[in-house]
């Protein structure tokens, strides 16, 4: 045993001894650079199936419930279907979420004056599409949310409601729906998702000749 | 996953719109909630490299009054320093690899 207790506190340690092609250093540095270039080698010869994509071209498709970018759905005359109840920002473990109440006038309806998200805080674990009970958040399949400064990554009711009729079928979280799968879909949320036959394109692993951008 | 417990689990969305009682749950729920019993338990389930372990201290109400994770790594990255002691630098970076640390379970 290279450690042994002198007394209390004090140990005193041996060294392993090094061999001589240890010693010298420099075997053990090319037979290291040997392993990164066997790598190199194997996968050079192999290319074609290593699990690249060329991403900005050619994009990876995700789940059908992927949690990516919040939307705010709207009613058929343009309006959010948001009521400003709070349950989102209630529910949102982050605390990302500000909602500023207002009334409209002529239909002493409640609806949100603004409705930040704050995208930096959000962890995406979706709550906010579970809490939500008027179907007026949704989370896409969107993840590409670079940003060049901070107060860019506060998202604000511009950029989060869409149009009316959105489609927002293939997107990404959508509420729990029905208590029970359908026998022979794979993953699919009930009334929310159209049923498709399983086993999902999505929902299967990444194949590299597919998504390969040639 | 879902569990089959109105105290527990959000009733499905199709219920919340058209059954009052479910709404009901619905806003109980997110509003206020699970109410666990008061107490403390300790639940372990087999993670990657171990035992992964959650105690949980609950005053009866929805937040827990403490948690404590017990994670895998944590306990096996405790024999770390008996592995390297005497060894070369190379040496601990192998024996590091050889642990497969997540090192977010060692931020204690």
């Amino acid at each position: 045993m290279p450690i042994e207790r002198v007394r209390p506190g004090v140990v005193k340690v041996v060294p392993r001894k090094l061999t001589f092609a240890e010693r010298l250093y420099l075997p053990k540095v090319i037979a290291g650079m040997f392993v990164t270039l066997r790598h190199l080698l194997h996968n050079l010869l192999n290319y074609k199936k290593l699990p690249i994509i060329s991403y900005p071209e050619v994009k990876r498709v995700y789940s059908e419930r992927f949690r990516g970018r919040h939307i705010l759905t709207a009613r058929e005359d343009g309006t959010t279907r948001c009521v400003a109840c709070y349950m989102c920002s209630t529910a949102c473990p982050a605390e990302c979420i500000t909602i500023e109440a207002g009334e409209d006038e002529r239909t002493r309806e409640k609806f949100p004056v603004r409705y930040d998200i704050d995208l930096l805080r959000c962890v995406f674990c979706g709550y906010c599409v579970d809490a939500c009970p008027e179907d007026a958040i949704y989370m896409t399949r969107d993840y590409e949310m670079a940003i060049d400064t901070r107060a860019r990554a506060v998202v604000g009711l511009r950029d989060l409601v869409v149009p009316p009729n959105f489609p927002v079928e293939p997107m990404g979280w959508r509420p729990y729906y029905e208590p029970l799968q359908k026998k022979g879909t794979a993953g699919g949320t009930g009334l929310g998702q159209p049923l498709r036959e399983a086993p999902y394109d999505d929902d299967a692993p990444p194949n590299p000749d597919l998504y390969r951008g040639e | 996953m879902i569990v089959d417990n109105p105290y527990v689990a959000l009733p499905p969305k199709a219920k919340v719109y058209n059954e009052m009682e479910s709404l009901i749950y619905h806003f109980k729920l997110i509003m206020h909630g699970i109410q666990p019993p008061v107490g403390e338990t300790y639940v372990q389930v087999e993670g990657g490299n171990g035992e992964l372990g959650f105690y949980v201290v609950s005053d009866g109400t929805k937040n827990p009054y403490r948690v404590r994770c017990r994670p895998p790594c944590f306990t096996i990255f405790q024999a770390y320093g008996q592995m390297i002691t005497g060894q070369t630098i190379p040496d601990a970076i192998a024996a590091l690899g050889s642990l497969n640390i997540i090192a977010g379970e060692l931020d204690h």
